[in-house]
């Protein structure tokens, strides 16, 4: 099985709102697909979407061969999805270690927990320096940390990693980039991201969403960066 | 929580003029003490010096024990409000079931015990055994009526207020008029000794400090039987697995359900346990207020005003507990001091610390 995700024709509402309007995407097994677009454009929905938040009135969304369209939220993540959400949401009133233990899934790690905190220690310092404060008392950048640590509790296959580097310093957004860059080894990433110059290294593919729709795909990050027209007309930014 | 939070035009001036704020610190610290200067002049003079301590120290004993068992019901009330966003105006009428379960659970472990005589004329363990069972005894059956509450209702009004507060309020009335078939109207009061086989209970007697210095040793346990469970709360909620998903969930319940943690599971647990503790506060406050059909109205109340005033609606936990204290406290001094106005008290002191800080004690 090549995709590990694939969405076929979705539909979503919410409310009485039409959000996404029929997208089809495939999300190959062990790559980083991108997500782009402006704001507003679908994407986020499309990651709320998988997870079942808000799940496809029409089409469907296969995770590892299953139809998982019409799954409870925490079933679906059970299968093997870490989220990593757009505002970060880490709780605030609980410490760094215990928004860890609250994220881990009964059976959801095959190795020792000590072992897996280790890993995020190495990847996040900052976690170890702060792991037994309070959350709320964490700067935004080590909150990304947090919120990106957090899925990485349980074993998951794909990890929906939503703007990490909105609100971030340039240095620091690049140092979280630096280490999806290194968790590409050990799961598949969908990435959203407004930005996409600073992820355009990171990625294998592309889907531009605009207005509920896909509009453009590929696999050339290269070719993207150079397409100018593309670039100014749905990424809202000119060279 | 997701609460309107209304803008204070007052805190927005202190803001900007610091030393206001000083000044109307100083003020009101001075006036506070003015005010306890008087109305313990007013105390003294009205009761004598010693009539005075006595009641003061009755009033402080009796107050601390009902805040503790109050903290206890409001905390359950606190939990439903800030896990499933749900106002649960029938939590008073589980705090006056809890009762009439208590007491009946507890009338029936004593004759049961009698019947099959195994503790023969020990007296004080069958008393202790029937009061633990039911303490148990109410905790469960409430936890199980709340737990199918939920679970057979409210679960599908989740996110329709409207829906929730009507359907809350019809359990209100259902409970208090089947109990009222059960157990009549809220003239008769139900106490554990006058209605014991063998008209015994084994926390009876005085805690004696000479003169009029006396305090029911009743009381007295409550405080420590109030802080006792608080304390295993607390414990629970920072060191256990499902503690902590409560406390993540109060702050963003979808955040949980997206992390794998099944919500709705979460929810009816938290019910459970909202319920259970209003049922064991109702039941172990037997032996002082007895069970009276007319309970329910009035502590849920009392659980509104406690989480208004010590602003727990800002999902500050903490704020229940100083919320209860100071109903508690104010009720029992009211009571000792100024009987005729002890059932309006609280709402005085809730207006006044509305004006003064409109989050309550602890919100913003």
């Amino acid at each position: 099985m090549r995709n590990l995700l694939e969405i076929q024709d979705a539909h979503v509402y919410i409310g009485s709102f039409y959000i996404l309007q029929g997208i089809s995407m495939v999300v190959p097994k062990g790559e980083v697909t991108l997500l782009l677009g402006r704001n507003g454009a679908g994407k986020s929905t499309t990651m709320k979407a998988i997870l079942g938040i808000h799940p496809p009135s029409e089409g469907q969304i296969v995770f590892k061969g299953e139809n998982i369209s019409h799954v409870p939220t925490h079933d679906i993540v059970r299968k093997g999805i870490g989220y990593v959400p757009d505002t970060r949401r880490i709780f605030g009133s609980l410490t760094v270690e215990q928004n860890l233990v609250v994220s881990m899934r009964p059976k959801g790690l095959e190795e020792p927990v000590n072992e897996r905190l280790e890993f995020i220690f190495d990847l996040f310092p900052d976690m170890k320096r702060f792991f037994k404060q309070k959350a709320k008392s964490l700067s935004g950048g080590q909150q990304q940390m947090l919120a990106v640590a957090r899925a990485l509790m349980n074993d998951n296959d794909l990890l929906l990693v939503d703007e990490p580097t909105e609100g971030l310093s340039p240095l620091l957004a690049k140092n979280l980039i630096e280490a999806l860059d290194r968790l590409k080894e050990f799961a598949t990433i969908l990435l959203v991201e407004q930005n996409f110059r600073t992820v355009s290294k990171l990625g294998d593919n592309y889907y531009i969403f605009d207005n509920g729709k896909i509009v453009h795909q590929g696999d050339n990050m290269d070719e993207l960066v150079s397409d100018k027209e593309l670039v100014a007309q749905y990424l809202g930014v000119s060279i | 929580m997701r609460m309107e939070r209304v803008g204070n035009p007052l805190s927005g001036y202190l803001k900007e003029n610091p030393q206001a704020k000083t000044i109307l610190a100083v003020v009101g610290v001075i006036a506070t003490v003015i005010i306890g200067i008087i109305l313990v002049n007013w105390g003294v003079s009205s009761y004598g010096f010693d009539g005075f301590v006595v009641r003061a120290s009755k009033a402080f004993v009796d107050g601390l024990a009902l805040s503790m068992l109050l903290f206890l019901m409001v905390s359950g009330f606190f939990l439903i409000f800030g896990l499933c966003d749900i106002i649960n105006f029938a939590h008073g009428a589980f705090f006056m079931l809890g009762g009439f379960m208590g007491f009946t659970i507890y009338i029936g472990t004593e004759a049961f015990l009698l019947d099959i005589g195994i503790f023969g004329t020990n007296y004080l363990m069958l008393s202790i055994v029937s009061f633990i069972s039911s303490a148990i005894g109410a905790t469960l059956v409430l936890a199980l009526i709340g737990g199918g509450i939920e679970f057979f209702t409210i679960r599908r009004l989740y996110g329709n207020a409207i829906a929730q507060i009507l359907l809350t309020v019809g359990f209100m009335f259902i409970i208090t008029q089947l109990a009222e078939i059960a157990w009549g109207s809220s003239v008769i009061t139900y106490f554990i000794v006058p209605n014991s086989e063998i008209n015994y209970f084994f926390i009876d007697g005085v805690f004696d400090f000479g003169g009029a210095l006396i305090f029911e040793v009743y009381r007295v346990f409550l405080i420590f039987l109030g802080l006792g469970v608080a304390l295993v709360m607390y414990l629970a909620f920072k060191y256990t697995r499902i503690g902590l998903l409560i406390q993540a969930g109060i702050e963003d319940s979808e955040m949980v359900e997206a992390l794998g943690t099944d919500i709705k599971r979460l929810l009816t647990i938290v019910f459970m346990l909202g319920a259970g503790l209003a049922g064991l506060s109702g039941a172990v406050l037997v032996p002082w207020i007895g069970a009276n059909t007319g309970h329910g109205l009035t502590y849920l109340i009392y659980a509104f005003v406690i989480v208004v005033v010590g602003g727990a609606h800002y999902g500050r936990f903490e704020g229940t507990f100083f919320g209860a204290l100071i109903v508690g406290l104010s009720i029992q001094f009211a009571a000792y001091f100024a009987p005729l106005i002890d059932s309006v008290i609280v709402f005085i002191i809730m207006a006044i610390i509305l004006i003064v800080k409109p989050g309550g004690l602890t919100g913003t």
